[in-house]
């Protein structure tokens, strides 16, 4: 088993300081034995000027790292601010920042020519642009970048979401990434991309897999350059759980022997995947976007639902609604409908059963859940309308038990102790031993005297679970109205036995001595 | 003695290496230890990690396919290699390496052998003398070098002309299962055809060889255990015997093997009844090779196969409601650019998707292909003499009849009415 490549480095740039660029660059030449064949590298500066000795650092130990190694392939995305305004000082840009970083890497385009494939050395700019900045100035630098073979991407804050809106703009620009505040900081960018790289992924995975299970993101490392700590994935950086610090130790294979202890990024991924979606919902993206993400958080409610956790489940089908299709809503609703049931709200899980009614009105199932709620909320007779629907939609063997017993428990709540009976037999012929059936049968005999029935029912409840204090105290019961009040004093002291709080039963059994 | 072999494709998600399998079955069956590293772009491999296998498992000789595309990749891997352990041989084959110069030894510094005939036999006498110590004596079917860097060129060997004879990769078990999710078949080698783009005829000189059809079943059966879905036939022209696959399409059904598939063949080589026959069984797609809509191109190709053929053949396959994909090339000798249209008028009005091995590429010139070796009478002409001497003219070329920025154009607009951004999967 080969060891997991790492595929990402986030390098959060700060203000330069030659000890610690020193460091920094022996640490991601280190780091390049470790990269995958084909990486990406990102440098999130706030300022291109003050961080360019870093860039300019770096992408040279990535250029040796390349020349050395003719299978290695790296993507190196710059992310910076560009505050210029004006013609003359996008230019100057162009000049003294990208041409000369360009000109470093010349010698891979001219590789890529003779190999005839796209160069291993890629040059991709993330302009974070200003809110003063004319669409049409952007456009003319995008347009200048792509001329000289470099990928112009964006990355869109709150204050330039309009930006998103200009086709000419978005038709130019390799990719477009989002950050859901007005934070600047290099640390915000970049875990705003690190999370729309961590949706794309997830939106990718749902489309290949019906069903796919969150694993770990892409092998990556967050490395500040501000104070030298290492982050294996974005869950540890908001956490702020370092693996170490590259100005304190400086061995590459100590911290990648550590990336391996700790199982690389392997924490509680699926709460970070889940909770990147929600972010991107109100974000200035495509409807079907939207959509695709609705279908995600859709599916991450389901995972939740799975482990249990249906509080969690409820939430995410509730954003997910918000942005998935009209056709999928009765799919959410239902799904939606269930996670309240496990929570307990009733009235909220019948409002969403409703909402299902048109998609799964067909489902025996639907009406199933449906009717529990009712019950639960204790209006039997909603609740037994439902039950009987599901009844007539012949629903499977092994379900239909379960409905014919919350059917007969339905009748005997309404005090239709006859109909209950017939329900219940049907169920105990449908199963056999099942103790439900026997215990709501003995309360059906019981309220319509048939003391002889209940008992038989009861003994078969006692039979299947002997420690049922209430079916001893059922059969305590029985025998007190038939007048066997020795029997019923000994199960009265069964049930006491097994539970001795059980106050119906102490007050019978001191009654039934007195009476002796 | 441990053997590694190596397929490298960082532009896309590895695929089953079928043939490095079917070497791989081959020296396994014959006593050696054989592993296989398929190198896509979802696969999870850094210098460090490849540094842990050479020294974990051993080889004492490695095999890289190699393709034009991924020929500095080869490099690259071959130069790790020797880094880790310079005694270590390294032997290239596949498309590119069957018939590069023997003069590209000279700047392929890490390279051993270059494989030239039949991988199967060829590696198996390789992996013989690497083990008895004598890397160099009584070879066959190869190039290769001597440790004072001279060259030399063995006699061709006969591969077998029955493809029972190679071990099964799948029945050898050679393959991890684990991510496969599509197995790739071939029941058949080789094309008897004289198409002058293509590099397949001459590497089996213009042959074509057969496994039987209880062979692939038994195949089949394996890989349904393994629990994949879907098989990708990769024989050129799976129905050449329309008898035999009528056989294996009827013992698939009675067999009650249930998969999807997908198949290629000429058009001329399809009739109704046998795509009645294949609907049946479970193909889904089917692949045709049409390379130009205009008669006048296609004629001087040496595919003799007519543009109403193919169009026929279509309407066959989507009266079965079989997905119908065309390979297409522009670019070809004495196409203009009017031509070129012509064949994406075709596709679009005979409603082909545009999608997947229907988006077009440009001809590529490889090594071994008659154009390769007659570019010059095709008024062909290459962009860039000075390229090394392992990569072939590749699609660094224009003609009489098409410019450079024409086929960016012809390219741009295949792309324009691409459902999916115009990548092909087979090239």
């Amino acid at each position: 088993m080969i060891k997991t490549a790492i595929h990402k480095i986030y390098v959060i740039l700060g203000k330069e300081n030659k000890g610690d660029l020193e460091q920094l660059s022996r640490t991601l030449s280190g780091l390049f034995s470790y990269v995958n064949m084909t990486s990406n590298l990102y440098l999130v500066a706030g300022n291109l000027p003050e961080s360019m000795p870093q860039v300019e650092r770096i992408q040279k130990d990535v250029i040796k790292f390349l020349r050395e190694n003719l299978f290695a392939r790296l993507y190196l995305h710059f992310v910076h601010a560009i505050p210029q305004t004006t013609v003359k000082g996008i230019d100057y840009y162009f000049q003294y920042y990208y041409q000369y970083l360009k000109r470093e890497t010349r010698e891979f385009d001219q590789e890529g020519y003779v190999y005839q494939e796209v160069p291993r050395f890629m040059l991709l700019p993330v302009i974070v642009p200003g809110n003063r900045l004319e669409p049409a100035l952007l456009i003319t630098l995008l347009d200048t970048l792509k001329g000289d073979f470099m990928l112009p991407c964006l990355y869109l804050d709150r204050s330039v979401f309009f930006l998103a809106q200009d086709k000419d703009l978005m038709a130019r620009t390799e990719k477009v990434y989002y950050g859901n505040d007005d934070s600047r900081e290099p640390a915000a960018i970049a875990c705003n991309m690190f999370n729309g790289d961590l949706l794309n992924d997830s939106l990718e995975m749902l489309t290949s897999e019906d069903r796919f299970v969150p694993g770990p993101c892409q092998a990556s490392l967050i490395i500040s350059a501000q104070d030298g700590k290492v982050y294996t994935c974005l869950d540890a950086f908001r956490k702020n759980q370092s693996l170490t610090d590259i100005y304190k130790s400086n061995s590459v294979d100590a911290l990648m022997t550590l990336y391996y202890e700790h199982g690389g990024s392997k924490r509680d991924c699926l709460e970070c995947r889940a909770r990147v979606p929600e972010s991107f919902a109100d974000l200035p993206i495509s409807q079907r976007r939207k959509q695709r993400i609705g279908a995600l958080l859709c599916h991450f409610g389901t995972l939740y639902h799975d482990a249990g956790d249906d509080i969690q489940a409820v939430e995410k089908y509730e954003q997910s609604l918000k942005l998935s299709l009209v056709q999928e809503a009765g799919h959410i609703n239902f799904r939606l409908g269930l996670g309240y049931t496990n929570i307990g709200r009733f009235d909220q899980a019948v409002k969403a059963f409703n909402n299902a009614e048109l998609t799964y009105q067909s489902q025996y199932y639907f009406h199933f859940y449906k009717g529990r709620c009712y019950f639960e909320m204790g209006d039997y007779q909603a609740a037994l309308s439902e039950f009987l629907q599901a009844l007539h939609l012949k629903p499977q063997q092994e379900d239909l038990v379960k409905i014919l017993i919350y059917a007969g428990s339905c009748h005997n709540s309404l005090g239709e102790y006859e109909e209950a009976a017939v329900v219940l037999e049907k169920a105990e012929k449908a199963s056999g031993h099942v103790k439900e059936i026997y215990n709501a049968l003995g309360f059906s005999y019981f309220q319509l005297k048939n003391y002889d029935k209940a008992i038989e029912k009861l003994l078969m409840a006692v039979e299947i679970d002997p420690c049922s204090a209430v079916d001893y105290a059922s059969l305590g019961a029985n025998y007190r109205e038939k007048g066997d009040f020795d029997k019923a004093i000994v199960m009265y002291e069964k049930a006491l036995a097994l539970d001795p709080d059980m106050i119906l039963a102490s007050e019978n059994l001191e009654r039934l001595k007195k009476r002796i | 003695m441990n053997i590694l072999l190596i397929e490298i494709n960082p532009f896309a998600s590895a695929t089953t290496p079928i043939s490095l399998g079917y070497i791989a079955a081959y020296l396994k069956s014959n006593g050696f230890g054989v592993k296989i590293l398929a190198v896509g772009e979802d696969m999870s491999l850094s210098c460090s990690g490849f540094h842990e296998l050479i020294n974990s498992f051993k080889p004492a000789l490695v095999g890289l396919t190699a393709y034009q595309r991924t020929m500095l990749y080869v490099k690259g891997f071959a130069g790790l290699i020797k880094s880790i352990d310079n005694n270590i041989k390294i032997i290239i084959g596949g498309p590119q390496a069957t018939f590069m110069p023997s003069s590209s030894f000279a700047v392929l510094a890490d390279i051993d052998y270059i494989c030239r005939s039949s991988g199967e036999v060829t590696l198996l006498r390789i992996a013989r003398a690497v083990d008895s110590g004598t890397p160099f004596s009584d070879l066959l079917g190869v190039s290769y070098k001597d440790s004072d860097g001279a060259v030399y060129d063995t006699p061709e060997i006969e591969a077998f002309t029955d493809l029972d004879q190679y071990s099964s990769p799948y029945l050898n078990d050679v393959f991890d299962y684990s991510c496969m999710r599509e197995a790739i078949m071939l029941t058949s080698r080789g094309c008897p055809h004289h198409c002058i783009y293509c590099y397949t005829p001459q590497a089996f000189k213009h042959k074509i060889t057969f496994h039987s059809v209880d062979r692939v079943i038994e195949e089949i059966k394996w890989i349904s255990k393994k629990g994949v879905k879907r098989l990708w036939f990769a024989d050129p022209n799976i129905s050449f015997k329309p008898e035999r696959l009528i056989e294996l399409l009827d013992r698939i059904l009675s067999e009650n093997l249930k998969f999807e598939m997908w198949m290629q063949t000429r058009a001329d080589l399809v009739t109704k009844e046998l795509m009645k026959k294949m609907k049946q069984a479970g193909v889904k797609t089917i692949a045709f090779g049409l390379e130009s809509a205009s008669e006048q191109v296609l004629t001087k190709l040496g595919k003799h196969l007519a543009v109403e053929k193919v169009a026929q053949a279509i309407r066959m396959a989507q009266q079965q409601k079989i997905d119908v994909e065309l390979f297409t090339i522009f670019g070809l000798p004495y196409e203009s650019f009017d031509d070129a249209v012509k064949t994406l008028e075709f596709v679009k009005k005979n409603n082909v998707k545009i999608m997947g091995n229907t988006n077009s590429q440009q001809m590529q010139i490889y090594f071994g292909t008659h154009l390769a070796g007659h570019y010059k009478d095709y008024n062909i002409r290459p962009l860039n003499t000075d390229r090394p001497a392992y990569i072939s003219i590749g699609s660094q070329y224009e003609t009489e009849y098409i410019r450079t920025s024409e086929l960016h154009e012809i390219q741009n607009m295949w792309r324009a009415h691409s459902l999916d951004g115009g990548k092909r999967i087979v090239s």
